[in-house]
């Protein structure tokens, strides 16, 4: 552990952090100076917003200090952190819709304003104008409505508000958090925004944390990686490249077989899916896909690169704009999931206790409730067949359970997975969406389901999906579409054979 | 049959888009309000030619909107902050039958004469925190909890009553519900002075403020440092203290107070709160929307008298009026579930 020699206004030492399933982190050192702006990258599930979390106290670390201008800080929660002056902006905003601007800049900290008992309006709005115009909204009226703003709006306000109470709390140089505030952000805006920072800059630390690496490239001062929880490498911003970032971000570890190649089929001739054009206001729009039997093809990209919203849209979750979707040579229209169903189209969600499973219900219930129509005799469910076609469905999935009357809340996420695998299998779906199907199970369990999807594949079903890492994505798929900012970047295709590493994937990705 | 789905759900769409415009219209203000009641106005001046609108029947309407416009007052202040409260009836009623037995009557030897106002109000807010403590501590839903509270107060108020008629005999709080001051009726002064205070807690005071912040988003309310607890409970207790006056008012006008007082007093106060465009998800609309949604009740229903319509077609035109303003008003994009 480095000492308390350099100039740090917030020292991070050792800092460690899990949750039931993952290490977040793993004993991450990192310092942040005065008036400096400081890059915070790495992939999805590198431990960034974990690590804000810990900074605002929104949570505690399981061991570590953090050191606040040399005294050592025990935050019990964001309020906390905003009198010391560590505040963040977060990426869903948390200014309330209904309120003006001046009453979410003042939120729980009115008692400036009072006389009498009674706020003094126009004191507030006096204030308030002053602090809009330091973040260049100067000409916003601080009555107007927050909610009928635009999110780069909502986002200046809420750095004003961050800098008036660092104000009112006579800190000097505060900690300011930014979570990927150029998403939200149009081009010119952008642009806009990054003066402001480089004005704000000169009293106050900010951390920025993007994975735009061309804008943390271009903006920072000092940049630092994270991998896997770990603490990777420290660049200054003017040794940084977006290349050798890339490079730092996905690390070198790539085992083999890890995912059952091997086990890794062609898809045959029969197209099982054809989307044309496919297109979500705002989200994303061009979207093709040629999905053959037998084949599994991973979507990947990073939040916000319009993935997600391509998969509901196939799934019957979201209704597409345009383009138009064709399922065995038939042209559809889903409306809700149940007509993906209609059309043999499961989808096996990243929450699976809340959207995936029903988990008050048990394994037979669970595993029964798609195809409830086969298991009537004389128009009431027949108890035999119900648990006929739960017993073969589990032995085929080998879920571990105690009974068939388990309920499904008392099992492990490994078997509460294999579970929803089942329920679609026994409604004999043809295509599955998987949205991140190893997410909080561990390694055994992770192996069961890899070699189940292989056999679902090789049994000619056909499989999108998304994964945790982008090893996962690459060791899995036969092909791989990646998309950026709504838009499809580039199809890789992955051969058993001839894997691409992550290094060949990224730069397309970010 | 996919051709009709699809042009039913056209229909539905279209309607939804309506719905949002006007709503856009009426949570920007209280314009919808007046525009509805100068319709209903226009409407029941031109079907009794001319005799809606005279000097009388004005009154009429004012006298009779003073205490639904209290017990409006009292209750669109829990639907702003995104709860709702249907104990109305019950606290209503037992504070009646309370102070029935404490002022000048028949059946007990008490007389604490003007004190009674304080003691009610005191029990309606008391009430009122026990709601609260329901929804924020036990962590209920404050439409189960103020459902149970109905009844429950409701039964103590028979226990204590039971079930009888008890005649107020002090003339000085008859007069202060039945008189008028300037030629406008008390109750609705009264209201109007209680209006003016709300008007001013809403939007002049730090707890306005905070009930607006909670209507809007309870999760950031409270990373925002709210007490969000207290300023609730302290709503559900200002809330019993308007039935409470409410109560005395009601009390004092029929000179009588029973278990059943409070009865009736729920439905049009929950249809001012939506016809006035109090959103009921919480967090939009205030004091003068409680306001103007009385008003358009109280005439709308005086106006059916008037013109002789059956009290049975009068129940069912109200109940349209509610579905309505709730379905125009209603803000589709917060809803995820309905329940």
């Amino acid at each position: 552990m480095s000492t308390g020699t350099n100039n740090a206004i917030l020292e991070l030492r050792g800092i460690r952090k899990s949750y039931p399933g993952v290490i977040a982190l793993k004993g991450v050192d990192i310092d942040i100076k005065p008036c400096e702006i400081m890059g915070l990258v790495g992939e999805n599930g590198a431990g960034k917003s974990t690590l804000m979390k810990i900074m605002i106290g929104l949570q505690k670390p399981d061991e570590g200090t953090l050191v606040l201008r040399g005294e050592t800080l025990s935050l019990d929660g964001p309020q906390a952190a905003i009198r010391r002056g560590i505040g963040m902006v977060f990426q869903e905003g948390c200014m309330i819709p209904n309120l003006s601007v001046m009453d979410n800049m003042f939120l729980g900290h009115e008692e400036e304003f009072r006389r009498f008992g009674f706020l003094r309006r126009g004191l507030m709005r006096t204030v308030a104008s002053e602090q809009l115009s330091t973040v260049g909204l100067g000409k916003l009226d601080p009555a107007a409505i927050t909610g009928s703003l635009s999110a780069a709006q909502k986002q200046m306000i809420e750095i004003a508000r961050l800098l008036w109470l660092s104000k009112r709390y006579g800190v000097e140089n505060p900690i300011l958090i930014l979570d990927e505030p150029t998403t939200v952000l149009q081009e010119g805006e952008t642009r806009i925004f990054f003066g402001l920072l480089a004005e704000l800059k000169k009293r106050a630390s900010i951390v920025f944390i993007s994975h735009r690496l061309e804008e943390v490239v271009s903006l920072s001062d000092r940049i630092v990686v994270l991998k896997d929880g770990n603490f990777m490498a420290e660049l200054s911003g003017k040794e940084a490249t977006v290349k050798g970032i890339e490079r730092l971000m996905v690390g070198h570890e790539l085992a083999e077989e890890h995912y059952r190649e091997s086990m890794q089929v062609e898809g045959s001739d029969g197209i099982a899916l054809e989307v044309e054009g496919l297109g979500l206001a705002n989200t994303f729009s061009g979207f093709d896909l040629k999905l053959r039997k037998g084949e599994i093809v991973s979507l990947v990209g990073l939040l916000g690169s319009g993935k997600e919203e391509v998969c509901k849209c196939l799934t019957g979750a979201e209704k597409a704009d345009e383009g138009k979707i064709v399922v065995e040579g038939k042209t559809v229209h889903f409306a809700s999931p149940k007509d993906a169903i209609a059309k043999s189209i499961g989808c096996i969600p990243i929450d699976r206790r809340n959207e995936g499973l029903a988990t008050s219900l048990d394994v037979s219930e669970n595993i029964n409730l798609l195809v409830l129509d086969k298991m009537r005799f004389l128009g009431f469910l027949d108890p035999r067949k119900e648990k006929a076609n739960a017993q073969q469905w589990i032995r085929e999935c080998l879920v571990k359970t105690p009974g068939l009357r388990t309920p499904c809340s008392t099992l492990s996420g490994g078997n509460q997975q294999k579970v929803v695998i089942a329920k679609w299998l026994a409604a004999a779906a043809r295509i599955l969406v998987l949205d991140h199907p190893t997410r909080g199970i561990d390694v055994g369990a992770k192996d069961e389901i890899y070699r189940r999807i292989r056999e679902l594949a090789a049994a000619g079903l056909s499989l999108i999906v998304m994964c945790d890492t982008l090893e996962e994505d690459i060791g899995l798929c036969n092909r791989m579409i990646v998309m950026k900012d709504g838009k499809v970047t580039k199809e890789i295709s992955c051969p058993k054979e001839a894997k691409p590493t992550a290094l060949d994937v990224i730069g397309y990705i970010v | 049959m996919s051709e009709n789905g699809k042009q039913s759900g056209n229909g539905r769409r279209s309607f939804l888009k309506a719905a949002d415009r006007i709503r856009e219209l009426g949570t920007k203000g209280i314009a919808g309000q007046v525009v509805s009641l100068a319709i209903v106005v226009v409407l029941f001046t031109v079907g009794t030619a001319g005799g809606y609108l005279s000097v009388n029947n004005i009154l009429t309407i004012l006298s009779l909107a003073g205490i639904p416009m209290i017990i409006c007052l009292g209750i669109h202040q829990i639907v702003i902050i995104g709860a709702m409260d249907l104990s109305t009836e019950g606290v209503i009623s037992l504070c009646a039958v309370v102070a029935g037995f404490l002022i000048k009557n028949p059946f007990t030897p008490y007389d604490i004469g003007f004190w009674v106002i304080p003691v009610a109000v005191v029990l309606g807010a008391f009430i009122g925190v026990i709601n609260g403590l329901l929804n924020t501590k036990v962590k209920m839903p404050s439409f189960i909890a103020t459902l149970g509270m109905w009844w429950v107060a409701q039964g103590i108020a028979v226990i204590i009553g039971k079930g009888n008629a008890v005649k107020m005999l002090d003339q000085r709080m008859q007069n202060i519900a039945n008189g008028d001051l300037f030629g406008l009726p008390n109750t609705i002064l009264i209201a109007l002075v209680l209006f003016v205070g709300l008007q001013i807690l809403q939007k002049r005071t730090r707890f306005g403020t905070h009930m607006y912040a909670i209507g809007g988003d309870e999760t950031l309310a409270r990373q925002a440092g709210i007490p969000v607890d207290k300023v609730k409970i302290t709503t559900f207790a200002i809330t019993g203290a308007f039935y409470a006056i409410a109560s005395l008012l009601l009390v004092a006008r029929l000179a009588s107070s029973n278990p059943r007082t409070g009865n009736n007093m729920l439905f049009p106060a929950m249809t001012a709160v939506a016809v006035g465009g109090v959103s009921l998800s919480g967090g939009i609309g205030g004091a003068l929307n409680a306001v103007f949604g009385t008003l358009i009740v109280t005439a709308l229903n005086n106006g059916m008298v008037l013109m002789k319509v059956s009290p049975y077609i009068q129940n069912a035109v109200n109940g349209v009026v509610l579905i309505t303003a709730v379905a125009l008003t209603i803000d589709r994009k917060k809803i995820g579930i309905i329940k």
